[in-house]
């Protein structure tokens, strides 16, 4: 079953006839069937399932994680299916940003950082990278906390760090898991608010998986992962 | 190494261990290393002082003095070589037993004829040219010998005074004394001498026409040797020397060894790091040039702080009798082994860290 994409000629994202399983005893039990996705630019899609539907498996997916087992993962008109990892590498460094469950930070690096990490992979003008950081600390009302360890961060700091780091490479496609599972209902609305924000802001075609409802109310479309197949839910506007 | 040099400067207790059993290993090198040349030097200081280049010995006698036996009379063939000097020279290990009471001495007895190339000083000259006496190594003034102090040479009735002192090393870790050739003979063989000798001494000069000399050596029935090989004919030499590489191999394989396995489970550790860092674009090789690169800091960092610790232990051991000597060359090259096969270790990670897969970063799993 596939969901119907957009009406935008060549989507940042799109997802043609993915096909995923994994071992479940001597069968395999299938994840992903024939899913097709495309996801416009400053679009925002959430994405929720029940645990273990394979939501992060197709976040894996889009996001050049893995290869898919059938189908084909297009990032700003480039297939990626058959490409080297190498190549699937560089598409990801340059196209692609992933907001973390826990943000995922680096426990040796500030705040600051975090930022400029992505920005020394992608061999970025380390002075280039630095005001692009604080500009983005700022712009997520975090530029006091610049020079924080993570572990001097609250849980919503943390989670706004991990999305300024997502912002860093400027992606076309911005992916996120569970990105409020680990907050409170107060921490997970604002985080989702300022997700979807920066989402639209930098023109991000963005993929959210949830199980939470906090994303939902930012989401521009809303689908639902079952049984392999993903079923549109409804939109902002219904 | 952006990661890496933050993730030292923070987190640098986790590095302590690995860091002080480098260090460990370097200080137990360095002074092993001291041993090594402090052994070589009291093995051979005698011969290495001695301005010869080759050796001319009985063939077969693999440089060992005591198998080797010339006659003076070969060293005229090699003489007429141009630009080649050429001397006989007899070496035997002998006891002196003091006719004034004193201590008995071994020593490594070298018997060189006064006018030899090998004795280059005008005392010495006269010294071996004078009436038969013993020259000493300077170290027997410590313990008590004098000028004019006699001894009768073990093996022999022969009787000699010192006659001088020199800084004259030691051969197979006894103190050389000279004599003349002549006095030698006549410890060695009575009055039967017939002019023998240990080897032939030959000084050649770079340029030489090395033809003549393998044809002065096949006319004497004579195998020339280089004097870097006479040192193996020193007694214990070849074997100390193996010991000695053996424990300093060996402790490399260990130092390798930790170093793998430390970073082994650091890169374990590290699984979701490194597969956030791949998530993020990061190729194999800058998760590598990071990991390694960290790797190479401690390695480096350990092995100076332990080779400065060693060699001010090899200093203070070389106050005491310990035969310890150093120079920078084994240092550098101890320290530098110990680097190297420190990065060879962690490369057993190399598989683990390249084989992380980004989907890990999701901890979605293959």
């Amino acid at each position: 079953m596939a969901t119907s994409p957009t009406d935008t000629p060549l989507a940042p994202l799109a997802l043609r006839g993915l096909g995923a399983s994994v071992p479940d005893g001597r069968e395999r039990r299938v994840l992903l069937d024939d899913v097709d996705l495309d996801v416009a630019a400053g679009e925002v899609v959430v994405i929720t399932g029940p645990s273990g539907s394979g939501k992060s498996t197709l976040l894996a997916l889009a996001g050049l994680l893995r290869a898919p087992a059938t189908g084909d993962v297009v990032v700003s008109g480039t297939s990626t299916a058959g490409l080297r990892p190498r190549r699937r590498t560089d598409l990801r460094r340059t196209n692609i940003g992933i907001v973390y469950q826990s943000a995922n930070l680096l426990a040796p690096l500030t705040a600051r950082e975090q930022l400029e990490l992505a920005g020394h992979i992608r061999r970025r003008p380390r002075r280039e990278v630095r005001a692009h950081a604080d500009a983005l600390l700022d712009e997520l009302g975090l530029g006091d906390r610049a020079d924080q360890l993570p572990a001097q961060l609250s849980g919503g700091e943390r989670q706004r760090v991990g999305i300024a780091r997502a912002l860093m490479g400027s992606p076309t496609v911005l992916l996120a898991d569970e990105p409020t599972a680990s907050l409170d209902p107060e921490l997970a609305a604002e985080v989702a608010r300022i997700l979807a924000t920066e989402a639209h802001r930098h023109g991000a075609a963005t993929v959210i998986v949830t199980h939470d409802d906090a994303p939902l109310r930012h989401a521009d479309r809303h689908l639902h992962l079952s049984a392999g197949a993903l079923v549109e839910v409804g939109t902002v506007a219904s | 190494m952006f990661l890496a040099w933050r993730d030292l400067r923070r987190t640098w207790r986790r590095f302590l261990l690995v860091g002080a059993v480098v260090a460990l290993v370097a200080v137990l090198s360095t002074v092993l290393a001291g041993l090594a040349d402090g052994l070589v030097r009291d093995g051979t200081s005698g011969v290495r002082a001695l301005p010869y280049t080759n050796l001319a010995m009985e063939p077969g006698a693999a440089a060992v003095f005591s198998r080797s036996t010339v006659t003076a009379d070969d060293a005229d063939a090699f003489a007429a070589i141009p630009g080649v000097e050429a001397s006989p020279v007899g070496v035997s290990f002998v006891n002196a037993a003091s006719l004034d009471g004193g201590a008995s001495l071994d020593l490594a007895l070298f018997g060189v004829p006064a006018g030899s190339f090998l004795a280059d000083r005008r005392d010495a000259q006269d010294a071996l040219a004078g009436p038969p006496g013993l020259v000493l190594s300077s170290e027997f003034l410590d313990k008590g010998v004098r000028l004019g102090d006699r001894y009768r040479l073990g093996g022999s009735d022969v009787e000699l005074p010192v006659v001088g002192f020199t800084i004259a090393g030691s051969y197979g870790h006894v103190p050389i004394a000279f004599t003349s050739l002549a006095t030698w003979q006549s410890i060695n063989y009575g009055t039967d001498a017939r002019g023998r000798a240990s080897a032939i001494a030959l000084k050649v000069p770079s340029g030489t026409d090395h033809d003549a000399v393998d044809s002065a050596a096949a006319a004497t029935g004579t195998e020339v040797i280089s004097k870097s090989r006479s040192y193996d004919g020193s007694p214990g030499f070849t074997a100390e020397t193996a010991t000695m590489t053996l424990i300093r191999g060996f402790l490399l394989v260990i130092s390798a060894l930790i170093v793998g396995a430390f970073f082994t489970v650091l890169a374990v550790q590290r699984t979701r790091q490194t597969g956030l860092l791949k998530a993020m674009g990061a190729s194999d090789a800058y998760v590598l040039r990071d990991g390694i690169g960290q790797m190479a800091v401690v390695v480096l960092a350990s092995t100076l702080v332990g080779t400065a610790v060693g060699v001010a232990m090899v200093a203070a051991l070389a106050r005491t009798s310990a035969p310890v000597d150093l120079s920078p060359r084994s240092i550098a090259t101890s320290a530098a082994l110990l680097v190297v096969t420190g990065l060879i270790g962690s490369l057993v990670a190399f598989r683990r860290v390249t084989s992380v897969e980004p989907a890990v970063a999701l901890g979605v799993e293959g």
